[in-house]
C-alpha cells in the first residue's frame, strides 16, 4: 500500500485495497464503513472527475435548466418572468401546432422505421457471406451513412427540385403533371421521409450483418439435412435469433425519428404549411421563432418523457429475454 | 504523491480551458457576428473587410464570427445576451429589430450619434429614405443600414424576343405582366414544359413577396408605426394573393405550390421560366450563371408602384460596457462608409445603403459596366420598410402557411386570409395588451 511512489505498482495496489475494505466487520458504525468504502473509491472518482463535470455541467446541468425553465413564462413582453407550475406544459399540449408536429411524427416514425429495417434485413441477407463483392455492395450500401445529413439534405435539394430536379427530369417524362416534392403539403412529408430511409437501410444492416454472426452454424445445417425450405430456414431460425437485434434496431430508428431530423432545418423548415413540423422543429420554433424558452423547454421535457419510456420499456423487455430460459 | 500531482495538473489545465480570457491587455477586443444569408464566398469578404479595419484601426481587434443564417443570427445573438457577453455589433436582419427592441435587447444608438457631434437627421440622412424606417423605432435610431436589397422582375430575354415581345419594354402593369407570362408559357398539350413566371414562396421569402404583391396593389401589410397591427384580411391583400392564385390555377402560367427561392433561380438560369420576381441580392449570382440575356424590371404594379426593402442593418446589443461600445460605434461607422460600402456591394449584389457610395469613382464606373445593378437602385424611390411586428416570424409564418395551401389549390384566397389575420391577431395579443389596449 505505501509503495505508490513507482508508477507500475499503482494499478496492482488499488484492488489490493478493496478486500481490506470489504472484511471490516458489518457492525461497524454506518458512517465509519460509508468513508471507508469512499476512501477505497476515491481514486475512481477522481479519476472520473474530468468526465463527470463536463457530464454534469453540459449534459445534466442543461436538462436541469430545462427542467426549471419550462416551470415560468411571462405574461406580456415587458411583465417579469415568474413561477406557472404546469401552465407551460398545459400550453403545449393545448397548442394544435404540437398536436400536429407529434401526428406528423409518427407517420414519420412508423414510415421511415419499417422501411428502413425491412431493406436493412433484406440487404443483410443478401450480403451475410463475406466475399470480394458483398464486401463492395456493403460498403456502398453504408455510404450514405458517412454522409453528414446536411450535406445529404443540401444534395436532395437538388434531387427535388420542380420541374429541373434529377427527380422530375427523369420521371417527369412519365406524368403529366410534375410533381413539387417539397412543395406540396401532400407529398413533402413523404419525400422527407425518403431520405431517412435511403441513409439509415444501410446503417441498420450494420447490426443485422452483426446479428446473423450469431445464428448458430449448426442449427442451420441441423435444419438443412432435415430439409427445411430456405423460407422456413428463415422463419423458424434465423428470425427468432435476430430478436434481440430488432428490437434495438426498433428502438435506435425511433429514437432517430425523434432526433435526427435536419433535413427538415434544411429543407422545407416544417412547410409548406406545417406538413414537415416535427416534434424536434416544433421546439426550435417555440425557442426561436417566437422566443417562448418557457413552452420550448415544456415540448422538449414531454418529448424526452416519452423517449425515456420508450427506451426503458425496450430495453427491459430485452433484458428479461436476454436474462430468461 | 503522484496521483495528486496529476490531478493538480488537470485541474490547472482545466481552469486554462475555463477562463482563456485572463490572458492579456491590450486594444480593446470586440467581435462582430455575421450572417451569410447568400453564397460562401461572403464569408471571405468579410475576412477581408474586418482585417483592414484592424491594420488601420490599431486600438480595436475586432473579430468577425460567422453565425449562419439570419434566423441563426439572431438566436447566437440572444443567447449571448442572455449568457451576459453579447457581442459587440451584429449583422442583424433588418425586420428583426422591432421584436428584438421590445425585449430590450437593443443599445439606442442616439446618443453615440450625438457624441459625434451629429444630429439624427443628418446622421440618417447619409442612407437612402427607404431604410429609415426599418432603423428608427419611437424615434431614436437603433440600427445602421448595412446592405440591402429590393425584389425585381428578371426575365430572359431571348424568351421574349421568341414570343414577340419586346424585353427592353417590360411590363409595367398586372395585366401586362400576366399577357407576357401567358405568352411565355409553352404547352405540351396539358402539359407545361416552360412556365411563364416564377414566383419564390418559402417561409421568409414568401411574406415578402405577399408584401411586395400588396404594395403594388397599393396596400399595406402592417402598421408601419406600432407593432400590434398586421393587414391580412383587407382588399389590397386580397388582391394580390387572388391574382397570384389565378396565376396558378387560372391562367396555369405558374407552377402550383410552394417553390422555394433557390428553385426558382434554378428554375429561371435553367430556361425553364421565362420570368422571375426576385431579390436584388441575386443579381451577382444570375449575372454569374445566365447564359443568356436578361433584363431586370420594377416590379410590375396593379394600383401604384410599391416595394419593400429587404436585407441587414448593424446593431449594437444591449448590455455592453462603454469601451466596447465605443468600439463597435467606431467599427459600424466604417463599415457603413461610402467607399466600404460601396465595396461589399459590389462583392455581393445587395445595393449599398449609404448614397454617397454611388458617387464613389468605383462605384460610377462598375455601374457603367452592370447597367442592371442600378435598376435596384433607381427602384429604391418607391421604395417602403420592411414589415417588422412583435413576434415578426410567427406572425409573418401564419400568413405564410395560408398563401401556401392557396398556391396548392387546397383554399380560396378569402378564407385562408382570414384564418391568417385571425391567427396573427391571437399572437399579437399580449403586445396589444401591454398597449393599444392598455387604458388609463
Amino acid at each position: 500500500m505505501r509503495s505508490t511512489s513507482r508508477r507500475g505498482e499503482m494499478s496492482l495496489a488499488e484492488p489490493a485495497a478493496l478486500p481490506v475494505a470489504a472484511s471490516v466487520p458489518p457492525r461497524l458504525h454506518i458512517l465509519t464503513r460509508v468513508s471507508s468504502t469512499l476512501k477505497a473509491s476515491l481514486p475512481a472518482y477522481l479519476l472520473l472527475a474530468p468526465s463527470l463535470v463536463f457530464l454534469a455541467l453540459f449534459t445534466y446541468g442543461a436538462m436541469g435548466r430545462v427542467f426549471v425553465d419550462a416551470l415560468y413564462a411571462r405574461a406580456t413582453p415587458k411583465a417579469p418572468v415568474r413561477f406557472v407550475g404546469l401552465d407551460n406544459i398545459n400550453a403545449v399540449l393545448a397548442d394544435p401546432a404540437f398536436a400536429g408536429a407529434v401526428i406528423n411524427n409518427l407517420i414519420y416514425a412508423v414510415g421511415t422505421a419499417i422501411p428502413s429495417i425491412a431493406l436493412a434485413l433484406l440487404f443483410a441477407l443478401a450480403l451475410s457471406r463475406t466475399n470480394a463483392v458483398t464486401s463492395a455492395l456493403r460498403a456502398a450500401l453504408f455510404l450514405p451513412v458517412l454522409i453528414p445529413m446536411v450535406a445529404a439534405s443540401a444534395l436532395f435539394m437538388f434531387v427535388f427540385l420542380p420541374n429541373v430536379g434529377l427527380l422530375d427530369h427523369y420521371i417527369g417524362r412519365l406524368l403529366p403533371v410534375l410533381p413539387n416534392w417539397l412543395g406540396d403539403p401532400d407529398i413533402a412529408l413523404w419525400a422527407i421521409m425518403i431520405i431517412t430511409i435511403w441513409k439509415n437501410a444501410g446503417y441498420y444492416m450494420l447490426f443485422f450483418l452483426a446479428g446473423l454472426q450469431s445464428v448458430p452454424d449448426d442449427v442451420m445445417e441441423a435444419a438443412h439435412l432435415d430439409g427445411a425450405s430456405p423460407w422456413q430456414r428463415f422463419r423458424h431460425i434465423i428470425l427468432p435469433e435476430l430478436k434481440p437485434t430488432f428490437l434495438f434496431v426498433t428502438v435506435i430508428a425511433t429514437l432517430n425519428a425523434v432526433t435526427q431530423v435536419d433535413q427538415v432545418f434544411v429543407m422545407t423548415q416544417g412547410g409548406p404549411s406545417n406538413a414537415t413540423n416535427l416534434v424536434l422543429f416544433y421546439v426550435y420554433q417555440q425557442a426561436v421563432e417566437h422566443y417562448d424558452i418557457g413552452k420550448a423547454s415544456a415540448a422538449t421535457l414531454l418529448t424526452l418523457a416519452v423517449l425515456m419510456t420508450l427506451t426503458a420499456l425496450s430495453f427491459r423487455s430485452l433484458a428479461n429475454r436476454e436474462g430468461g430460459p | 504523491m503522484l496521483l495528486s500531482r496529476r490531478l493538480m495538473l488537470g485541474l490547472t489545465m482545466a481552469g486554462a480551458l475555463a477562463f482563456p480570457a485572463l490572458a492579456g491587455e491590450g486594444p480593446s477586443e470586440i467581435d462582430l457576428f455575421f450572417p451569410v444569408p447568400v453564397d460562401g464566398k461572403l464569408a471571405r469578404d468579410m475576412g477581408t473587410l474586418i482585417k483592414e479595419f484592424n491594420e488601420t484601426h490599431p486600438d480595436i481587434k475586432a473579430t468577425a464570427v460567422y453565425t449562419g443564417s439570419y434566423d441563426d443570427t439572431l438566436i447566437k445573438t440572444r443567447a449571448a445576451i442572455k449568457a451576459g457577453k453579447p457581442p459587440a455589433a451584429v449583422i442583424m436582419s433588418a425586420n428583426f429589430l422591432l421584436d428584438m427592441q421590445i425585449e430590450n435587447e437593443l443599445t439606442n444608438l442616439d446618443s453615440l450619434i450625438a457624441a459625434d457631434g451629429a444630429t439624427k437627421a443628418q446622421f440618417l440622412g447619409q442612407f437612402f429614405p427607404a431604410l429609415h424606417g426599418n432603423a428608427v423605432i419611437n424615434r431614436s435610431v437603433y440600427g445602421v443600414p448595412f446592405h440591402n436589397s429590393t425584389p425585381l422582375l428578371y426575365i430572359n430575354a431571348e424568351h421574349a424576343k421568341e414570343a414577340g415581345l419586346d424585353p427592353d419594354k417590360p411590363p409595367q402593369t398586372w395585366a401586362e405582366i400576366t399577357d407576357w407570362a401567358k405568352k411565355l408559357t409553352k404547352r405540351d398539350g396539358d402539359k407545361v414544359t416552360r412556365w411563364g413566371i416564377a414566383i419564390p414562396c418559402a417561409y421568409d421569402y414568401c411574406g415578402w413577396m405577399m408584401e411586395t404583391l400588396t404594395m403594388s396593389n397599393g396596400g399595406r401589410y402592417y402598421n408601419e408605426e406600432f407593432g400590434g397591427e398586421v393587414y391580412y384580411d383587407t382588399p389590397s391583400m386580397l388582391g394580390a394573393l387572388s391574382w397570384w392564385n389565378d396565376l396558378v390555377a387560372k391562367h396555369k402560367v405558374h407552377a402550383p405550390g410552394a417553390t422555394p427561392g433557390p428553385a426558382v433561380s434554378t428554375s429561371f438560369i435553367s430556361g425553364n421560366a421565362s420570368m422571375m420576381m426576385l431579390s436584388t441580392g441575386s443579381l451577382t449570382y444570375v449575372r454569374d450563371n445566365a447564359k443568356f440575356p436578361y433584363k431586370v424590371a420594377f416590379i410590375p404594379r396593379n394600383v401604384r408602384n410599391a416595394v419593400p426593402i429587404g436585407g441587414a442593418s448593424l446593431i449594437i446589443p444591449a448590455g455592453l460596457e462603454a469601451d466596447k461600445q465605443k468600439a463597435a460605434w467606431t467599427l459600424i461607422k466604417w463599415m457603413t462608409s461610402p467607399e466600404k460600402s460601396g465595396w461589399w456591394s459590389r462583392a455581393t449584389g445587395y445595393f449599398a445603403p449609404n448614397m454617397a457610395a454611388y458617387k464613389t469613382p468605383e462605384m460610377v464606373e462598375f455601374l457603367a459596366k452592370n447597367p442592371d445593378a442600378k435598376t435596384a437602385v433607381d427602384q429604391l424611390e418607391v421604395a417602403k420598410p420592411w414589415f417588422a411586428t412583435y413576434k415578426t416570424v410567427p406572425v409573418r409564418k401564419t400568413l405564410e402557411d395560408e398563401v401556401m395551401l392557396v398556391l396548392n389549390g387546397k383554399k380560396q384566397p378569402k378564407e385562408a386570409l382570414v384564418a391568417a389575420q385571425k391567427a396573427a391577431d391571437e399572437l399579437l395579443k399580449p403586445y396589444n395588451a401591454e398597449t393599444a389596449l392598455k387604458l388609463p
